[in-house]
């Protein structure tokens, strides 16, 4: 009997203590982090990833700052202080090879960008749309496809050859517009540049469509992409292309006929060019930009960040002063005389002149301008010009309103200008003085078809040679074998 | 004369016949070296039937034949002893314990086995080899003591976890770590102290408290843990109280440890006349040269970085103490240790204070309940960066590279008595041109990087035997760690500089929880003896963690995280957590103790793997044959060379999941903010068919004695093929897949033989010597990466590719272009392009030509090959004890053969900028004709010493013998150490890394500087040298 019994407890206690698993723990729950199938189920995830296409377009690696400085750094106005490969040495050598890290990092992050808008849209059309309703829907699908538009047109300036060489036909990028999550073989080759710009432009014509026009000089007008944004983007792409009407009949939609030069929404060139580069960052001026600020991860990355690079060392100001000015540079050019309002934009420190249009300090939480309307008007003006045999009136007009707003004192004239190149000269000399910092110099340099110049013991670099663009990451060569390498 | 002959003979004969059946008495008492009398000692005599045993005092009393020459004393746990006899009243006979021999029971997993029954492939290591020595936890003591163990320390960095492999490498991106089990609850691993002073787990159990470790190798006894056990299973299990009266004893010991190899660097004057000449080749109307700085005194400054960073003679200590005793119903163990340990590396330091309670208690008779309570403090103090740790190598404040890169013309500190700093780096003096990174001195005046840590590890248990066959037992274990970092980086130079200074404190809390149910029947039918076990066991793993990050301090007097700073950061956030479920079974079988039979299944569900995949099952099954026994052998001659033989041999699966992250299956947005508002992205991308890495091991064994088991040999042979490996796939970037994807699709196999040799070579007159010689044999090679992919790169720090696994090679072969000497004409550094054409490269130009000048293709990462193997072929160690009354000398060599290592520091003492070199830079190629393996100097030159890529000059033999324990002991004499009302007084001397015979140039061919990463081993990159440690000791038993 007693066996029995301490049998009976023996079995009940051993069944006890083997049933009184937790299941449940077997099917965690990430707390950092949301699992993919959460996140098209409400309206605030989705917004959420609305914003977020716009993170990974911002990351330092991309548009959110070396992507700039590559442009900058290539062209001939900066002397490299530092010696550091980390901080684009190799670019401003001009000696970039496959494995060079910003021409692997600029590579993965604007793919980054793509995929991510990519996985936006077909969650939208999955999911998304039914959730936040068709009209909200529309809207954001635009925005990805201007993100991806973007991503693809930055991309292409560095890592292939201008459209106009060979009419577009040349390697262009890898081109996707369905989004990728899981392993598998992705061996592509490239499209030629022709078929990544039909690609950009075919984005940008539907987010067009689709897009509100939103008033200038809010935070939400600045941050995010509407008609306006996409407008000027266009402007800038058919630039690029060499299509100057198709720029011109866009800038139509953009610039008042005559000046002072407005959008319907708003947008004009602000008296004052200092406060473009302040905060708050959203003058009427600003049409695109990459907003920061100081809480943990809302800031760009170490070593990536534009101000660290351009602003010198010594206190107020504090960045690392990896790049001075030249005095070679654009900073001697006579024209651009002392009295200029851009001029005070430059620091002086010792007998070197550094660029510090970021002057904010660690953090460096200074917006990253992307596209404002002082371009906008000197594309017109250069579309114009170009379009016109002789010296275009309005392609002047607009050049002087660019101009006089930091200078009331110079002004071009039919007179002073007396050909069509000489207009083309100035408008593209005045872009240089504009944007300088802004990271289009590169860019500007391999549209018009012109030659790195020779600077700083290192030689000029004509069209024809190898190192004019970029080579393809050397992490895409491995392990995509249809991808070709630029020669 | 005959007949007087053969009376003679016939009364011998006589005499002899009655001698024979006279019998003596023969008393004396068995004592063990302490001192401390040993009750339950089996006497007998060879050859004879009968016995007897000690009684509680340690006396016996035994009645022999008179001819007998000797008595056999053996007990479980010491040294089976033959005595002479030397007369009636033998007196106290001592006997020693027994450290190398075969010992009698082995902990096997849930339970334990009596060694001549166990079946698998098990290696044995009593506490008392790992006890006292100078190290901080017992694996940096177990190195050479067992086949197929391979144990690296791979730096002088205190408490730096060494890599630690059984049976070769058998994962390549989770952990190649084995599963250790303290007292049955497996316990964390690798360095956990996210500072840059690591943190080991393992050092929280004092090596005095570990009674015996088990290294459990092949799957029949590996199989038990299932899908943790590919990579080998360590049971280690602390002492309890031993029958008898209560024992009480202290060891202390006191060591000092200085740093050995060093390279030797140039002087200032040297350097002056390298460095300027490298410029001058460059550019012959140079004008800005290096120029000597002069000190207070106006005596040029010639500083030895080395006296800065290094400690000459680091002290270590250690005092424990302990005490325990048993009656029959419980037995009590209690300890309690302190020490404190000097690194080499200026303030690296460890401290610990451990306590240890040990309790068993019978309660009536069925039931049984106790419990382990094992607390430990420990802190991990460093400076900042050695450059040691996994991902430190290139790390510019990395400590160990700056002492042999920092120009010794320029000063620690100014005449004026301040640090000689320029913004972020060391001043130059007289110098424009730099003269180093970081001053040493002030990152080791002024920084921490501390971590401290308290551990509990604790089990609590209690078992029923309703009835004799039948036991039931639960077990709740618990392992939690909390961790605190308190990390300062100062605002004057170094590191911190940019920032005005930052502190970082960090919490961290790692909690472990194991439940166990088994329930074990053991019952014999005959000679048929089965015991069965069965089990369900559950495990959960939560880690938490968040920090406070502070930067721009407003003055110089704070240093921690509470001090006045402008910036708050949140850093080192994470949560994580899993869970284990399991339940399992073992079947041993023997007939007749001759014949064994074991098999085990385990079934493991585990949270990180993905859904539909997270079921697991491994098994195990192995046999045994006691040749010996059998009757054929035991009459037959074989009988009479082997006393005795055991064949066996086993099969299994088992897997291996260590190191996956709690959530890396799944596809993950991360949410983080855009200007001020929330917003999310795709950042991980997963697997949903992630499952197990699966280890298919084969063990084939024999073991066999001869002479009386006076030599024994162990033989293996064995297999393991490793499929499903988890390996995370890159894709090109353009498919915009943010993270590399886990996926189970390689495959590997390690095999190899394993042989030891044990043996009492003399036992004569009171002298003894014990020797005991392992060597191990593996080869490892993968056979498969994914599809399409036959090699995966890897880079050191993410910044120089140093390896690559490929298929067809072993494991993290060193991956470089191979190089030449130098050309005797030009003094260009010779390379080889991959058709294996020598091209030299002209630092000058930067092109590569042939060396007939033409143009040849350019050289680098792209056109490296794999080159050299750094798995060790053979390994092992050769342990020797002497033994002459009261003395004890004890001499371990260990010894790895048949590998490479990427000796990566070279390139940096030969580096042709502002870096120090070595004196080797002085043989230098100055003319044509020259014939040297140092290539002309050219300043800014980069590729010829390997440091814009890894180059095969770099590459050399790193196979050693090591003289790695010497140690002396002298025990007391009893009569001596009664007078003091003392049990045993033991008094010793030991020394570590005595003696390496090497042809490696660097410091040691035992490094790693990246940690316990498999695909990087072997790699020699800025790290701390390794010391020699000098230590006395003494050990009290009352």
């Amino acid at each position: 009997m007693k066996m029995k019994k301490i049998s009976v407890y023996t079995l009940l206690l051993a069944t006890v203590l083997a049933s009184s698993c937790q299941k449940d723990k077997l099917d965690p729950r990430p707390a950092s982090d949301m699992p993919d199938y959460m996140v098209f189920e409400t309206k605030e995830r989705i917004a959420s990833q609305y914003n977020g296409l716009y993170t990974v377009l911002k990351h330092g690696r991309f548009l959110g700052g070396k992507f700039q400085i590559a442009n900058e750094v290539r062209g001939e106005d900066y002397l490299n202080e530092r010696a550091n490969n980390v901080t684009l040495q190799a670019t401003w050598k001009r000696i970039v090879g496959n494995e060079v890290q910003e021409v692997k990092e600029i590579w993965s992050q604007g793919y980054l960008a793509i995929n991510n808008a990519n996985l936006f849209i077909d969650g939208m059309a999955a999911k998304g749309n039914s959730v936040v309703g068709d009209s909200l829907g529309k809207i954001y699908v635009a925005e990805a496809k201007f993100v991806r538009a973007i991503s693809y047109f930055s991309l292409l300036q560095l890592f292939a050859r201008p459209y106009w060489d060979g009419n577009g036909s040349k390697p262009g990028l890898i081109l996707y517009t369905e989004g990728h999550k899981d392993k598998g073989n992705y061996s592509k080759a490239r499209s030629t540049t022709a078929e990544t710009y039909a690609q950009i432009l075919k984005d940008l014509d539907e987010a067009e469509a689709a897009l509100p026009k939103v008033n200038a000089g809010s935070t939400a007008a600045v941050t995010h992409a509407n008609y306006y944004t996409v407008v000027a983007l266009k402007m800038r792409v058919y630039l690029h292309m060499g299509q100057y009407d198709k720029v011109v009949a866009e800038g139509a939609k953009l610039v008042s006929a005559a000046a002072p030069f407005t959008s319907p929404g708003g947008h004009a060139l602000v008296p004052e060019i200092a406060k473009v580069f302040q905060l708050p960052y959203t003058t009427s001026e600003s049409i695109f930009s990459l907003p920061f600020t100081s809480t943990v991860g809302d800031y760009p990355g170490t070593q990536t960040q534009l101000g660290y690079y351009f602003t010198p060392k010594a206190p107020p100001l504090q960045g690392n002063g990896e790049y001075s000015l030249l005095p070679t540079g654009i900073i001697s050019d006579k024209g651009w005389k002392d009295g200029d309002a851009r001029r005070k934009l430059l620091t002086a420190v010792g007998s070197k002149y550094y660029m510090t249009k970021y002057a904010v300090p660690s953090p460096f939480t200074d917006w990253a301008p992307i596209i404002r309307y002082a371009e906008v008007l000197l594309n017109l003006a250069e579309a114009k010009a170009r379009l016109n045999t002789g010296v275009d009136a309005g392609a002047l007009e607009l050049l002087n309103a660019v101009r006089h707003r930091s200078d009331p004192t110079v002004t071009f004239t039919a007179a002073t200008l007396t050909t069509q190149q000489a207009l083309i000269d100035a408008i593209l000399n005045e872009k240089h003085i504009e944007l300088l910092g802004e990271g289009f110099r590169s860019m500007e340099v391999t549209r018009t078809g012109a030659t790195f110049a020779a600077r700083a013991t290192y030689v000029a670099v004509p069209p024809t040679s190898s190192a004019y663009i970029w080579p393809i990451s050397s992490d895409e060569l491995v392990y995509n074998k249809l991808c070709v390498d630029n020669q | 004369m005959r007949k007087l002959l053969l009376v003679v003979a016939s009364m011998l004969l006589l005499a002899l016949s009655v001698m024979a059946q006279q019998q003596r008495t023969i008393s004396g008492r068995v004592t063990d070296e302490t001192g401390g009398v040993l009750a339950g000692v089996t006497i007998s005599y060879p050859g004879g039937k009968t016995g007897t045993v000690t009684n509680a005092q340690g006396d016996f009393t035994l009645t022999v034949p008179a001819a007998t020459k000797q008595l056999r004393l053996s007990i479980v746990g010491y040294e089976t002893k033959l005595v002479p006899i030397t007369g009636d009243h033998l007196g106290a006979v001592t006997l020693a314990l027994d450290s190398k021999s075969i010992s009698e029971v082995v902990v096997v997993g849930y339970g334990t086995q009596r060694r001549q029954e166990v079946t698998g492939n098990i290696s044995s290591i009593k506490g008392g080899a790992v006890a006292q020595l100078p190290i901080q936890s017992f694996e940096a003591g177990i190195g050479g003591r067992a086949t197929g163990v391979q144990i690296t320390v791979p730096n002088g960095v205190v408490n730096n976890p060494p890599v630690f492999r059984i049976r070769g490498v058998n994962s390549l991106s989770l952990s190649a770590y084995p599963l250790i089990i303290i007292d049955g609850v497996p316990t964390f691993t690798g360095d956990v102290g996210s500072t840059n002073a690591p943190l080991n787990p393992l050092a929280s159990v004092n090596p005095s408290d570990i009674a015996s470790i088990e290294i459990a190798k092949d799957a029949a006894a590996t199989a038990i843990y299932g899908s943790r056990a590919a990579n080998g299973v360590v049971f280690i299990t602390t002492k309890k109280g031993k029958a008898g009266k209560a024992r009480f004893s202290y060891d202390g010991w006191v060591g000092w440890t200085k740093p050995i190899r060093l390279p030797k660097l140039l002087n200032a004057q040297q350097y002056l006349e390298i460095k300027n000449e490298g410029i001058k080749n460059r550019n012959p109307s140079a004008t800005n040269l290096y120029v000597p700085n002069t000190d207070a005194n106006g005596n040029m400054v010639d500083m030895n970085w080395y006296d800065v960073v290094y400690r000459q003679n680091a002290m270590s200590q250690s005092h424990s103490f302990n005490a325990s005793g048993a009656s029959d119903a419980t037995s009590y163990y209690f300890s309690g240790g302190y020490t404190k340990q000097e690194g080499i590396l200026k303030r690296n330091d460890f401290i610990r204070k451990n306590l240890l309670f040990n309790l068993d208690q019978k309660l009536g008779k069925i039931l049984q309940v106790g419990t382990k309570l094992s607390y430990s403090n420990e802190n991990s103090l460093i400076s900042g960066s050695s450059g040691s740790l996994e991902g430190e190598a290139f790390n510019s404040g990395g400590l160990a590279r700056l002492a042999f890169l920092t120009a010794p013309i320029t000063p620690a500190y100014n005449n004026d008595g301040t640090y000689n700093v320029v913004d972020a780096n060391i001043g130059g003096g007289k110098n424009t041109l730099t003269t180093g990174i970081y001053n040493p001195q002030v990152l080791l005046d002024l920084d921490h990087s501390n971590t401290e840590s308290n551990h509990v590890q604790a089990t609590a248990y209690a078992q029923l035997k309703p009835f004799e066959w039948l036991t039931l037992k639960t077990v709740y274990g618990i392992d939690y760690m909390f961790l605190n970092n308190d990390v300062y980086r100062n605002n004057i130079n170094g590191d911190g500089w940019s920032t005005k200074g930052s502190s970082i404190s960090t919490y961290t809390q790692l909690k472990r929880w194991v439940w166990t149910n088994t329930a074990q029947l053991e019952k014999s039918f005959g000679s048929h003896n089965f015991n069965l076990l069965g089990g369900v066991e559950q495990q959960r793993d939560t880690r938490e963690r968040y920090g406070l990050e502070r930067q721009f301090q407003s003055d110089n007097i704070f240093n921690t995280t509470q001090g006045g700073w402008l910036i708050d950061l949140s850093s080192g956030l994470q949560r994580r957590e899993n869970y284990l479920l399991s339940a399992f079974t073992r079947l041993n079988y023997n007939y007749k103790e001759k014949y064994f039979l074991s098999g085990n299944l385990r079934q493991d569900q585990y949270s990180a793997l993905a859904p539909g995949h997270k079921k697991g099952t491994f098994y195990g099954f192995s046999g045994g044959w006691e040749v010996a026994k059998e009757k054929f052998w035991s009459d037959g001659a074989l009988g009479e060379v082997f006393s005795n033989f055991k064949v066996r041999a086993s099969y299994g699966k088992v897997g291996n999941m260590a190191g996956l992250g709690d959530f890396d299956f799944m596809y993950l947005y991360r949410p983080l903010l855009y200007g001020g508002n929330t917003a999310m992205y795709f950042n991980q991308s997963g697997n949903n068919q992630l499952g197990w890495e699966e280890s298919k091991k084969t063990d084939v064994g024999i073991n066999f004695g001869i002479l009386k088991d006076r030599i024994n040999f162990e033989v293996a042979y064995y297999y393991n093929n490793i499929d499903g490996l988890i390996l995370y796939l890159s894709h090109p970037p353009s498919s915009g897949l943010p993270s590399t994807v886990p996926a189970n699709v390689g495959s590997m196999f390690n095999k190899g033989i394993e042989a030891s040799v044990n043996a009492t070579v003399l036992d004569i007159k009171g002298f003894s010597w014990n020797t005991n010689f392992n060597f191990s044999y593996n080869k490892n090679q993968i056979t498969a990466l994914a599809d399409g992919l036959t090699e995966l790169p890897f880079t050191t720090s993410s910044l120089e590719q140093t390896s690559i696994n490929k298929v067809g090679y072993p494991v993290g072969m060193i991956y470089c272009v191979p190089a030449g000497g130098v050309d005797p004409a030009t003094g260009m550094r010779i390379l080889y392009n991959p058709q294996g054409e020598a091209e030299i490269y002209n630092p000058i130009t930067g092109a590569y030509t042939y060396l007939d000048g033409k143009p040849a293709q350019t050289l680098g990462t792209k056109t490296a090959q794999p080159y050299a193997n750094t798995n060790p072929k053979f390994l092992g160690g050769w342990d020797n004890t002497f033994r002459y009354k009261g003395f004890e000398l004890n001499v371990l060599l260990t010894y790895q053969a048949g590998f490479s290592v990427y000796y990566g520091s070279n390139a940096g003492l030969r580096d042709q900028r502002y870096w120090n070199n070595s004196t080797d830079v002085l043989r230098r190629w100055q003319k044509p004709g020259d014939v040297t393996d140092i290539p002309r100097l050219i300043n800014g030159d980069n590729v010829s010493n390997g440091s814009a890529y890894a180059i095969s000059a770099n590459v050399f033999k790193g196979d050693f013998i090591k003289l790695r324990n010497v140690g002396l002991s002298y025990n007391l004499p009893s009569d001596v150490v009664k007078l003091a009302h003392l049990s045993g007084v033991r008094v010793y001397a030991q020394a570590q890394n005595l003696a390496i015979w090497t042809k490696y140039p660097g410091p040691d061919p035992e490094v790693s500087s990246n940690g316990n990463n498999a695909s990087g081993q072997g790699i020699d990159r800025n790290t701390l040298a390794n010391g020699r440690t000098v230590t006395v000791g003494l050990n009290v038993n009352f």
